[in-house]
Formats: structure tokens, C-alpha cells, sequence
């Protein structure tokens, strides 16, 4: 196995993890943590391939993957901003008791 | 490729409508803050909403004026006239939607909300005018946080956080899987330009496969197709009204505008092939069974709807479906004909918006049931409702049968001789039938059915929506001038197209 194939092995399974966790939690940080999660996979993904690319002068898998932490720390700003006016209305976070709108 | 060394006065001249929005939005709240502080809120509302749509024209007129062109590093950041019509249309319709906006009265942060959808408009500007993949993710994001806040923003009710929460759970996966796809696409060219990775891209590798799935469910989710939909009907239903206009109309643009770009340009390598029986890997098989899936599930849901924004919001769903129809056939003439149908659908879907939110301020809420009484006691109003579902359901001379109709020819004529996307087309032309069930539906609710109790022929007139009175009248006229007379809008984008392909 290569150093590329191992980097991509860690990133999908990492994806894997956060996606499970985000589709299965109730609770709706832990969701948060597991898109989280999935987000870094692809930073990784992005790291592994710019460093093992036939070209590293170019840094734009570097420059990718700032660019992608930076709005995932916006994404979690606002995320956490609409649980918490969330949890003020109905005082918990549990995503099975968020079940008024149906249809 | 114009030039390796971008200059400023290049980069300035292609994002001067973006910074002229950027100031307009840090203006409108200054004012707000500073200037309407004793003002009422339907004052302040008005003048934030007023100010910005002020801006959006100014940017716009910029735009038809200056005709900003160039290519910024190789498709980094572009203007040509099939941008510069888009991002006219995209400004009209985010017009639209502050004129709604103005005069409500569900948030005292008015010029924050202002602000909001001007930088929801500049992500959406940025994302048309772009073929990069980096830049292409910093817009939507940009677009998609601006939305997740805007569709919260009614702190009195308890559905329009539960709504929100989800979409932004939703969004936040969805964003993820675009990011995977990304990344996966970068590894396979080595760039992040769209004609670079359409370059090296020669049939369908395991990886590839992955790539195309991640990017159909990121942007399927920005487009509200099925099965990515889930949140679509919830935040039809619970957003404020010019929120769930905003997200259903300039947002959809922008994002079928994108999705188009990248399965032509970027995955040309790996088209595949969705002919009824003879089903060739690819993307286009993918987007082929999102389209009927959408479309199907889209309309028959639609029936069992009693309030009219989920039934809006489901039959958004299959309007998706039919559009993802010109994703499939991938010609310049369906890139026209997709324009054309989504910037119309997005006219009407918004006056539905405008009227529903007039019917929701008078009687509080948006069931079928309730709007017994409505054309006699707003002639005017029902009368619009009427067009725009009309024009929904595809009725000529509206703008809706013209949008469907040159869709389905743009798939048929994408290769004359065997037709593969037929099976399509007869899906899309049969379930569109259905729709018209549940369209005449709501207007035999306003017009046919005597109201139980006579309260509901009274005028029990609200303050404050003055302006979205007007606004309906004006999309109405809108969607029967472009049904009438399609090549008002069709000319200039036919001739725009040769100089993108």
C-alpha cells in the first residue's frame, strides 16, 4: 500500500464515521460533530493529494483545505446559534422531539 | 485563458456588482441602527428593504451599462453576456423578494435581515460567474449560511427553528458531501478549474464514480430534488414568507446554473447514457433517476397536501425533476431552456409567496381549507394566485407552458435521431398532468367553494403590505408578458450562448 492509498483509506473512513454518526445521533451536536467529521475527511483528502500530486509547487489542495476549515468554522458558528435559539423555545435538542411539521 | 497575472482593475471590474451589494447591505443596517432608531418597525422594514432593493438595481444597471467581461486565471472568476443575463435575472428576482419583505413584521432585526439576503445575492452572483471548484464551494457556503439564518429568523415561532435546524443539519451534510466530492475531483486533476478536470477525465475509474455521486447529492440537496428533499417542505411551511421565496427562487437559479457547469464542463469525460433499456455508466443515468424520482414522488405527494406552501414546496420538488430534464440532454439549447423555465418558475413561485403571506397576515394560517371567500374578498389577489399556479401547472399563454414545452424540445433535439431521453419527456409530460390536480385544486378552494361563515368576505385589511400587493401584480404581469412573448428573454440568451460553448 502507498502513502496515497493509506491517506485515502484514514479520509473514507473517517467520512464513514461521520456520516454514521450525523444519520443515527438524536442529539443535534453530536450531528454537528459528525458533519464535522466528514468535512476534515475531505481536508485530508485534499492534503494527501496535493502532497503525493506530480505538482507541489502549486498549493492549491493547501490552499483548498484552509479555505474549507475556515467556512466550517463559520457552518459550526451558525449551527450552534440555531440549536441554541432552538434549545430556548423547546428546551432540549433532541432531534426526535422536533417533529411538529409533517406531512 | 487571458492572462496568468490577474490585475485589479480586472478583479474590480468583474466584482463591482458584488462590493456595490456588499456596501448596500453594511449601509442598510448602519441606517437601521443609527438613523430609524424611533422610527416604527413597518417604517424601518420598508426603508432597509427600499434601500436594498435600491442597490440590487444599481448593480444591476451596472451590469447592463459597463457589460463587465474577462476571465479572471482561467475561469477563477468570468464575465460574458450569458453571465451578465443571469446575474440580471438573479438581481430582479432578489428585488422581488425584499419587496415582500418590506413592511413585514415578524422581526425587529430588520436591517440584519436585509443584509442577510444581500449577501446570500453576492454568493449567488459569484457562483454563476465562476467555473473553479474552490470558488464554486466559498459561494455556496456563503449562499447556504446566509439561507440556514434567514429561514430562522421568526423568533416568535417555535416551527421556524425546528425548520431551520433541520435544513441546516441537512445542509451541513450535504455541504460535506460536495466537499468530498471536491476533494476526490482535485485528486483526479490535480486542479480545480472545471475545463481542467473535464480535460483529464476518460471514462467512468471507482473513484470518479464516487466523485459524481458526492457532487449529485451535495447539489441535489441546493436544488431540492428527490430524495434529497426532506427539508424543502418544512421550510416551505415554516420560514417567513420572503425567506421561503428567497430560498425556493434566486437560490434554485444559482444552483441549477452550477450544477449544469459541472456535469458538462467538469465530468464531459464520463457522460454515460440513460436510453430507456440501454443504460450506459456515467453521470448522466444519475441525474436521469434523480430527475424521475423527483418528478414522481414530487407530484403524488403533492396531492395529499393541506397547506398550501408544502404543497408549493412539493410541487417544487417536481419542478426540479423537470429541470434536471436539461441537465440531461446538456445542449446550449438546454441551458437556454433551463434558464428561461427556472428565472419564470421562479416568478411565479414567488408571487404565490406574496399572495400567500397577504391570505396568512388576514387569517392566519395557509390551509386549502381556509381560503374559501378569497376572490370575493381580494378579487385582485385571487386573480394572481390564480395565474401563478396556472402558470405552475403549465397552462398557456403563461410563462410556465412555454418554460415546459421548450424544455421537453431541448431534450428531444439533443440527439434528433434516437431520441433517449423520450422516456423522460413522457414522464415528465404525464406527471405534470397530475400536477394540475392539485393546482386547480387550490383554486377551486378560492373560487368555487363558499366560505363557512361570512367573516371571511370581509376586507379585514393589514398595514403594511402595500408594497407586496403591488409586487404580486407586477410578477403576475411579469409571467403572462413572458408566456406571450418568450422571446423577450429567450433572444438574448440565445445569443449569448455561442460565446460560452
Amino acid at each position: 500500500m502507498t502513502g496515497l492509498q493509506a491517506y485515502l483509506l484514514l479520509s473514507s473512513l473517517l467520512f464513514a464515521i461521520g456520516l454514521a454518526g450525523a444519520l443515527t445521533r438524536r442529539n443535534a451536536i453530536l450531528v454537528l460533530i459528525g458533519i464535522e467529521l466528514m468535512l476534515n475527511a475531505a481536508n485530508i483528502n485534499f492534503i494527501a493529494f496535493w502532497h503525493y500530486g506530480p505538482a507541489t509547487t502549486y498549493i492549491t489542495g493547501v490552499m483548498f483545505a484552509i479555505f474549507s476549515i475556515s467556512v466550517a468554522a463559520a457552518e459550526a458558528a451558525v449551527g450552534l446559534a440555531i440549536i441554541v435559539a432552538a434549545y430556548r423555545h423547546s428546551h432540549t435538542i433532541d432531534l426526535d422531539s422536533m417533529n411538529s411539521l409533517k406531512g | 485563458m487571458s492572462s496568468i497575472q490577474p490585475t485589479y482593475s480586472q478583479l474590480l471590474s468583474l466584482a463591482i456588482p458584488q462590493m456595490i451589494l456588499v456596501g448596500t447591505a453594511l449601509l442598510a443596517m448602519s441606517i437601521d441602527l443609527l438613523a430609524l432608531r424611533r422610527a416604527t418597525l413597518s417604517t424601518r422594514s420598508a426603508a432597509t428593504a427600499i434601500l436594498g432593493s435600491l442597490g440590487c438595481a444599481a448593480a444591476a444597471a451596472y451590469i447592463a451599462i459597463i457589460h463587465p467581461n474577462g476571465n479572471l486565471l482561467g475561469g477563477v472568476l468570468l464575465g460574458n453576456a450569458f453571465i451578465q443575463l443571469l446575474q440580471i435575472a438573479i438581481l430582479a428576482l432578489t428585488i422581488a423578494v425584499l419587496l415582500l419583505a418590506a413592511g413585514s413584521t415578524f422581526t425587529r432585526h430588520v436591517g440584519e435581515y436585509v443584509l442577510l439576503i444581500l449577501m446570500a445575492t453576492v454568493g449567488m452572483l459569484f457562483l454563476v460567474a465562476t467555473q473553479d471548484l474552490l470558488v464554486i464551494f466559498v459561494s455556496i457556503e456563503l449562499l447556504s449560511l446566509s439561507l440556514y439564518t434567514l429561514a430562522a429568523f421568526n423568533k416568535q415561532s417555535r416551527f421556524s427553528w425546528e425548520a431551520a435546524l433541520k435544513y441546516f443539519l441537512f445542509g451541513g451534510m450535504s455541504a460535506a458531501f460536495l466537499l468530498f466530492g471536491f476533494s476526490l475531483l482535485y485528486g483526479l486533476s490535480n486542479s480545480t478549474s472545471l475545463s481542467e478536470i473535464g480535460a483529464h477525465i476518460h471514462g467512468l475509474s471507482p473513484l470518479l464514480a464516487i466523485a459524481i455521486v458526492c457532487v449529485a447529492v451535495g447539489l441535489g440537496f441546493k436544488v431540492a430534488a428527490a430524495p434529497f428533499h426532506f427539508w424543502a417542505p418544512d421550510i416551505y411551511q415554516a420560514a417567513p414568507a420572503p425567506s421561503a421565496a428567497f430560498i425556493a427562487s434566486g437560490s434554485k437559479v444559482a444552483s441549477f446554473i452550477v450544477f449544469f457547469q459541472l456535469a458538462s464542463i467538469g465530468f464531459a469525460g464520463a457522460q454515460g447514457s440513460a436510453t430507456w433499456g440501454h443504460f450506459v455508466r456515467g453521470w448522466i443515468p444519475v441525474i436521469a433517476l434523480v430527475a424521475a424520482l423527483s418528478m414522481v414522488l414530487g407530484n403524488f405527494v403533492a396531492i395529499r397536501q393541506s397547506s398550501v406552501r408544502r404543497l408549493l414546496a412539493y410541487s417544487a420538488v417536481a419542478h426540479a425533476g423537470y429541470m434536471l430534464l436539461a441537465l440531461t440532454a446538456h445542449t446550449p439549447q438546454s441551458l437556454a431552456a433551463l434558464v428561461y423555465y427556472v428565472v419564470t418558475y421562479s416568478a411565479a413561485t414567488i408571487g404565490a409567496f406574496a399572495v400567500l403571506s397577504i391570505v396568512e397576515a388576514q387569517t392566519g394560517s395557509d390551509r386549502i381549507g381556509d381560503l374559501p371567500g378569497l376572490s370575493r374578498r381580494e378579487p385582485v389577489l385571487s386573480f394572481c394566485l390564480a395565474i401563478f399556479l396556472l402558470s405552475l401547472a403549465g397552462i398557456p399563454p403563461l410563462a410556465g407552458f412555454f418554460g415546459k414545452f421548450y424544455l421537453f424540445v431541448a431534450a428531444l433535439q439533443s440527439s434528433p435521431e434516437s431520441m433517449p431521453l423520450l422516456w423522460l419527456v413522457i414522464l415528465a409530460i404525464a406527471t405534470s398532468a397530475v400536477s394540475l390536480y392539485y393546482y386547480l385544486r387550490v383554486l377551486k378552494a378560492s373560487y368555487i367553494t363558499t366560505p363557512e361563515s361570512s367573516a371571511a368576505l370581509t376586507s379585514g385589511r393589514v398595514s403594511g403590505e402595500e408594497i407586496p400587493r403591488v409586487l404580486c401584480v407586477l410578477l403576475a404581469a411579469a409571467v403572462v408578458l413572458l408566456g406571450a412573448w418568450p422571446s423577450l428573454l429567450l433572444r438574448p440568451l440565445l445569443n449569448a450562448l455561442p460565446r460560452v460553448f
